[in-house]
Formats: C-alpha cells, sequence, structure tokens
C-alpha cells in the first residue's frame, strides 16, 4: 500500500469537498433532516426513544454521506478522465479510494456530533449517553464499518456509469436492516439480513452504551457486537482489495474505464 | 524488480486486440488491432498515424498498461507487458492525451502534480525542486497556484505534459498532444518533444497532423483497421509509393465547385483545397501514372491560374494513399492542415 498516495488523495478529497459546495446537501443538510423526520416519527415520546430516533438520524446521515461520496469520488473522476491518469501510476486505484473514504469517515463523524448537538441546542431533546466512554469509540467504529462498505461499492461504482442510480437504490437496505431507527427485531425473517452488516452491530453497540436497559440483538453483550462489527469490517475491506484487483483487470481487457 | 536488459524500450510483435460488442447491442466485434510489429530506439520519436478509429489510441493504451491485449508479445524496457508487470512498468513510463480532461479543475497546477508525484511515491523532499522545475519546463510558474479550471486549453495541455513527467519517464506516449492548440502553443509542445527525445527519453506519438509527424517522428507506421499499412522513414514510406503523382494548383477564387466534382473521378485518389494567404493551393493525387495537366488547366481556368505543376509527394499524399488503399476507410477528416 503506497501511504503517501492514500494521504495525498485525503488531502485532494478535503480540497474538492471544501471547493465544491454541492457536498453540503448530503453531507451537512441531509442528516438533520433524517434527524428532524426521525424525531417527528416517534412523536412526543422522550428518553431512549427520543436518543433511537437523533442516534438514527445520525446514522443515515451518515450512511448517505458515505455512499454519495463514494459513488461520487468514481464518477467524479470518470467524467473528469482523470481515472486513465491514476490508473497509470503505480499506486492501486484502492489506496486513492481509501485516501478519499477516511476524508469522508472524518466528515461522517463531525457530522453525527452535529447532529447530537443540534438535537440538543436547536430542537430542545434532550440527549443524554448513559455510557460515554464506550458510546463514542462504538460511533466511530460505526463509522469506519459503514466507510468499509462504501469502499467496497466504490470497486463496483468503477464498472458502471450509472453509480447515482446504484446509490440511490442502496441507500435504503442500510436505513432499514442496520436497525438506526427501529429494533431490528421488528424485521422478522428479515433479521438475519442484519447480522450480516457491520453497521447493524455497531448500532447495536451504540445502542446498548447509550441506554441503560437496551435488549441488544444477541445476549453476548458489546463485546461481541465489537468482535462481529471487526470482522465483518475484514471481510468488506478483503472483498475490496479482491474486487478492485478483479475489476482494474477487467477494465483493462474491456477497455471501458473512460467511457462517461 | 531487476532492469531487464533490451535492444529496443519498446518492441511489439502480432500485437491484436478486439472489443467484444454486448449481446444486446447486436453490433459486430471491433478488431481494433490486427497484428501489428515494430520497435521503437532509445531518444527515438516514433510516430504513430492513421485515421479516426484505425486504432492508435488502443496501441498506445496497451504499450501503456491501460488495456491487455487478446495476443501478441509487447516488451516496454525489457519487461513483458501483457500482464503481471503493469506495475514496475508504469514507475518508468507515462502517457499524454490531448484534450481537456485528465486533470482536477479544483486544484491549482500544483496541487495537481503534487497529487500525482505521490501517486508515483516520489520523496516528499524532491517534490519541490521537481515540481518547480516541470511548471518551469512547460512554462506555468506564473499560473501553479491558480486553479486548473481557470486554465486556458494551452495551459491545460502544458500541465497535461507536466504531470506525465512527474516521474521523469524513460517512455513516453503522446496521444495527439497538440490537438486543438494555437500555432505557437503547440510548436512549444513540438519543441519540448524534441528536448525531451534528446535527453534520451523513447517518444511514441500519434498525431494527426503530417507536418508535425514529418517535423518530429524518426520514423512511422501507418495503420488503417488496425493493421499497419506502411512503416519507415519518411523517405522510405515515400519509395512505397514510387508512381505517387501529385498536381498542385494555385489559384485566386475558390475552386471549391471543381473540386467538388473532380472528388468523384476515379483517377483522382485524394483531392482538397486550401486557402493560403489570399489564394487557393489545390493538391490533387493521381492515380499511378495519369497525366490530367492539361486537364486540370482547363478545368481550373477559371478560377485565375497562379501556378500549376507536378509536386513532390508530401508525407501526407504518402498518408492518404496508403490508407486510400483500403476502401473502408474515410479519409477526409483525418488531416489537419499546416
Amino acid at each position: 500500500m503506497n501511504f503517501k498516495a492514500v494521504a495525498s488523495s485525503f488531502k485532494q478529497q478535503a480540497i474538492q469537498f471544501l471547493a465544491d459546495p454541492q457536498w453540503i446537501i448530503p453531507s451537512i443538510i441531509a442528516p438533520f433532516m433524517f434527524t428532524v423526520v426521525a424525531l417527528y416519527m416517534y412523536g412526543d415520546a422522550d428518553g431512549p426513544i427520543v436518543l433511537t430516533a437523533v442516534l438514527g438520524g445520525g446514522v443515515l446521515g451518515m450512511w448517505g454521506n458515505m455512499l454519495f461520496t463514494s459513488g461520487y469520488t468514481i464518477t467524479y473522476d470518470r467524467y473528469n478522465g482523470t481515472i486513465e491518469p491514476i490508473m497509470l501510476t503505480p499506486t492501486h486505484l484502492i489506496d486513492v479510494i481509501a485516501g478519499r473514504s477516511i476524508w469522508n469517515t472524518l466528515i461522517g463523524l463531525v457530522n453525527a456530533l452535529l447532529v447530537f448537538v443540534f438535537a440538543e441546542l436547536v430542537l430542545g431533546v434532550g440527549v443524554s449517553v448513559s455510557e460515554p466512554l464506550i458510546f463514542f469509540p462504538m460511533l466511530l467504529m460505526t463509522l469506519f464499518s459503514l466507510a468499509s462498505i462504501g469502499l467496497m461499492l466504490s470497486a463496483l461504482f468503477v464498472l458502471t456509469r450509472a453509480s447515482f442510480v446504484v446509490m440511490t437504490i442502496l441507500e435504503f437496505p442500510i436505513y432499514v436492516f442496520s436497525g438506526a431507527l427501529f429494533p431490528v427485531s421488528v424485521l422478522g425473517s428479515f433479521q438475519s439480513i442484519s447480522y450480516v452488516l457491520a453497521p447493524s452491530w455497531g448500532v447495536d453497540a451504540m445502542k446498548t452504551a447509550a441506554v441503560h436497559g437496551y435488549e441488544s440483538m444477541t445476549s453476548f453483550g458489546i463485546y461481541f457486537d465489537v468482535i462481529m462489527m471487526l470482522l465483518l469490517m475484514a471481510i468488506y475491506i478483503a472483498s475490496a482489495f479482491l474486487l478492485f484487483r478483479v475489476i482494474e483487470r477487467n477494465i483493462r481487457e474491456s477497455g471501458a474505464l473512460v467511457r462517461y | 524488480m531487476m532492469d531487464a536488459p533490451y535492444e529496443y524500450p519498446i518492441a511489439v510483435e502480432g500485437l491484436k486486440k478486439t472489443f467484444r460488442s454486448s449481446k444486446r447491442s447486436g453490433l459486430p466485434d471491433k478488431v481494433a488491432v490486427d497484428d501489428i510489429s515494430f520497435s521503437v530506439k532509445k531518444g527515438e520519436i516514433f510516430g504513430l498515424l492513421g485515421p479516426n478509429g484505425a486504432g492508435k489510441t488502443t496501441t498506445i493504451k496497451m504499450l501503456a498498461t491501460l488495456l491487455i491485449p487478446d495476443s501478441g508479445k509487447v516488451r516496454i524496457l525489457g519487461i513483458d507487458a501483457v500482464e503481471g508487470n503493469e506495475r514496475a512498468i508504469r514507475e518508468r513510463i507515462n502517457l499524454v492525451s490531448g484534450g481537456e480532461r485528465g486533470l482536477y479543475y479544483r486544484l491549482t497546477g500544483r496541487q495537481n502534480l503534487k497529487f500525482f508525484s505521490n501517486l508515483y511515491n516520489i520523496e516528499k523532499n524532491k517534490q519541490n525542486e521537481l515540481i518547480e522545475k516541470l511548471l518551469e519546463t512547460v512554462r506555468l510558474t506564473d499560473a501553479a497556484d491558480i486553479k486548473v479550471e481557470d486554465y486556458s486549453r494551452g495551459m491545460k495541455q502544458r500541465m497535461h505534459i507536466a504531470r506525465a513527467l512527474v516521474n521523469r519517464p524513460e517512455v513516453l506516449y503522446l496521444d495527439e498532444p497538440t490537438i486543438g492548440l494555437d500555432p505557437e502553443i503547440a510548436r512549444d509542445v513540438r519543441s519540448l518533444v524534441k528536448q525531451l527525445a534528446a535527453s534520451g527519453t523513447t517518444i511514441m506519438l500519434t498525431t494527426h497532423y503530417m507536418f508535425e509527424a514529418e517535423e518530429l517522428c524518426d520514423r512511422i507506421m501507418i495503420i488503417s483497421n488496425g493493421r499497419s499499412v506502411g512503416y519507415g522513414t519518411v523517405a522510405e514510406l515515400k519509395r512505397l509509393i514510387p508512381d505517387a503523382n501529385v498536381i498542385e494548383i494555385v489559384t485566386d477564387s475558390d475552386p471549391h465547385e471543381t473540386v467538388s466534382k473532380l472528388s468523384s473521378e476515379h483517377r483522382i485518389i485524394h483531392i482538397s483545397t486550401e486557402r493560403i494567404g489570399g489564394r487557393y493551393c489545390t493538391r490533387a493525387q493521381l492515380k499511378d501514372r495519369t497525366d490530367m495537366l492539361s486537364e486540370f488547366d482547363t478545368l481550373f481556368y477559371e478560377h485565375g491560374i497562379r501556378k500549376i505543376s507536378y509536386d513532390e509527394p508530401t508525407l501526407e499524399d504518402i498518408y492518404l494513399s496508403l490508407v486510400s488503399a483500403d476502401d473502408s476507410v474515410d479519409i477526409t477528416p483525418a488531416v489537419g492542415g499546416h
């Protein structure tokens, strides 16, 4: 891995982000909208339910942001004609994407924290977390788990020019199956899908840390959530490496790289 | 990877590439490159000429490891480039494509160069000096901290060249590097290409401008429909058409109607008119040893003939002769003017 390339891609993404106002919509505005909608959905409830709403809004916002930026980063390079000069270098495409994903993760974290502040100060919703020292590391891990899915999906976005359509389709499964807005137990037989999504374990861990007496997805406690999250993240990242390798070869055969 | 010994920095043998069409499209597969072989010496400028769709860019992309050939041998700097060694090759080559795309518009010129020099893993302490030198080489020092989106077309093209030089490539591919540039900038680019070759960089160039190829290239391959139809120095290519027969007529008024009628004449391979100064210069390439001088004299009389004579064939005439031998090729849009 070329860490210089990772760092440089991080910086490049930061400059692009700050220079381009369109990012404000998925990265800043959307998470607040999710939170407000979630709070209205839960009506006049208080305590843990309110926290679920705020947390759900934050997670959905982070996912939307991650998905949008993962898809857009490749589409932008394809449209801009920069994907070929990148491929021409000895650096693996995944190193470049990884640097950008780290920036997106950072923005996601800032976002999630802003959602909490917004709920507390603007909406006047009291959000208290029972185990903050566990909760915040779990928030960060959940964010990285979303980023690892984004990294895996980025490989697929190399293949298609219709990344915006794919992004829109992929936005919803995480909303439903991550348990961000409601317990996954209500999903019935579809609950098993949640088990293969690292963010579901992250959300479960966050809720366990935030809400005293929360009924977890399993009876094994928060450490099991962490292990599952790490295991699934490792699988996603390994898959991303494998996918990038296969896809890079595929586009070198088909010549589809420069079409946009 | 250890440096492999090599005689030619670029050595190609029996190169083939077919693009498969999707079943849904119903279109036949496209044979882009069909069994071409050539080699390029160190410090040589090698030209690849051909009409649009002839396979020039596909060939360059295969040599730059961006595409995998279906068959054939490609050795770049002595390394097998077909598969598996692409990263070792990429460290030592680069590619400039014509056109405006290929740079980050929201980044400044300097930031673009910094980004790409990191992708080539160039040491931090060497980057600043290298970037300054590159900016100076392409005369963009004053614009280094301006966003690329505010660059003119010529500045972007020069920035493409600077970007392609960040890894000090031993082999440089130039795919229509002067397309759309004004004459002054294009001349600067050509001058830079000569300097690079003189310093030992092996250069492979595609262009539609015949005068550019004639000025720059030590040897040329002309391809049509993916096949080689001519290969050698300009003098050697001219010998391929020993009966080349060209009439040049300079007239006061525009003879386009006459030229249009003559273009369907079976004894003429190609005819075109160009406005030079206040006059019109028409060149007609005739088949074999056809004598049409007196016929032309009559036909062009009404346009005020200033000069009419047989002329030495240029590279453009040779190109048109060789390419038009393939009936399926539309040669008209492929030739640029001086």
